[in-house]
């Protein structure tokens, strides 16, 4: 997948475990997972803004493109 | 959903009811009134194969209302828009097309041999109505399909 969620690196920032983050956003470990091994094929906005309000931060900051 | 739950309830109850008939019919009413039938004939040359056309086609009802019967309890289970509802889909587009096909022998053969026009008229319209069932579940299965890809697509959403 050439887009990465960097969920990790803002979650260190904010010193916030999976757990807890999942459960701000509302969604389930195992999806976060998924987003943070970058296995995820389509994202809500409304999930997207979720985790910009938990993680106080911009998507730009959260999604990435790699070149692959 | 409770409705839909309810409906399919009935509806299978009322499945179950209509099997047992058919079964009924199968194994005492057609071999008995056929045989009755020929008893009384001069040359009744048509008796097993006449009593082989309506067997079979009945199976194939059989066939259809065990697929039919599968296919509520995935509506039940939510598990509908998945490739496994698929199996039985075909399944009963099959029996539909081997049913259809036999029927169309059938009317073939009274066609040619019969000498007044209400017996080929009814089995023409037995053959277009059931022409027309089978081309409608065709459209349902790509109806099926099409829902079913949207299912998976909204599933990989997060």
């Amino acid at each position: 997948m050439p887009i990465v969620v960097r969920i990790d690196v803002e979650l260190a920032r904010r010193k916030l475990s999976v757990g807890e983050f999942a459960e701000q956003v509302g969604l389930t470990p195992a999806n976060v997972a998924v987003l943070k091994n970058g296995r995820a094929k389509a994202v809500r906005f409304s999930t997207l803004e979720a985790m910009c309000r938990v993680l106080d931060c911009q998507p730009g900051d959260l999604l990435e493109w790699v070149d692959e | 959903m409770l409705t839909t739950d309810r409906v399919v309830q009935g509806l299978r109850g009322l499945l179950m009811l209509a099997f047992v008939a058919i079964v009924l019919l199968q194994v005492m009413s057609v071999p008995g009134t056929i045989s009755y039938n020929a008893e009384q004939s001069s040359d009744p040359f048509w008796e097993y194969p006449l009593l082989i056309v309506l067997e079979v086609e009945l199976i194939c009802v059989q066939v259809v209302m065990v697929a039919t019967w599968q296919l509520l309890g995935m509506v039940r289970q939510d598990l509908i828009f998945s490739d496994a509802a698929f199996r039985w889909v075909d399944l009963i587009i099959g029996a539909m097309a081997v049913a259809w096909t036999v029927w169309a022998g059938l009317g073939a053969f009274i066609f040619v041999t019969s000498d007044d026009p209400g017996l080929p008229l009814m089995v023409s319209i037995m053959l277009l109505a059931g022409a027309v069932l089978g081309l409608l579940m065709f459209v349902m299965r790509a109806l099926l399909r099409q829902a079913t890809t949207l299912r998976t697509d909204m599933d990989a959403v997060i």
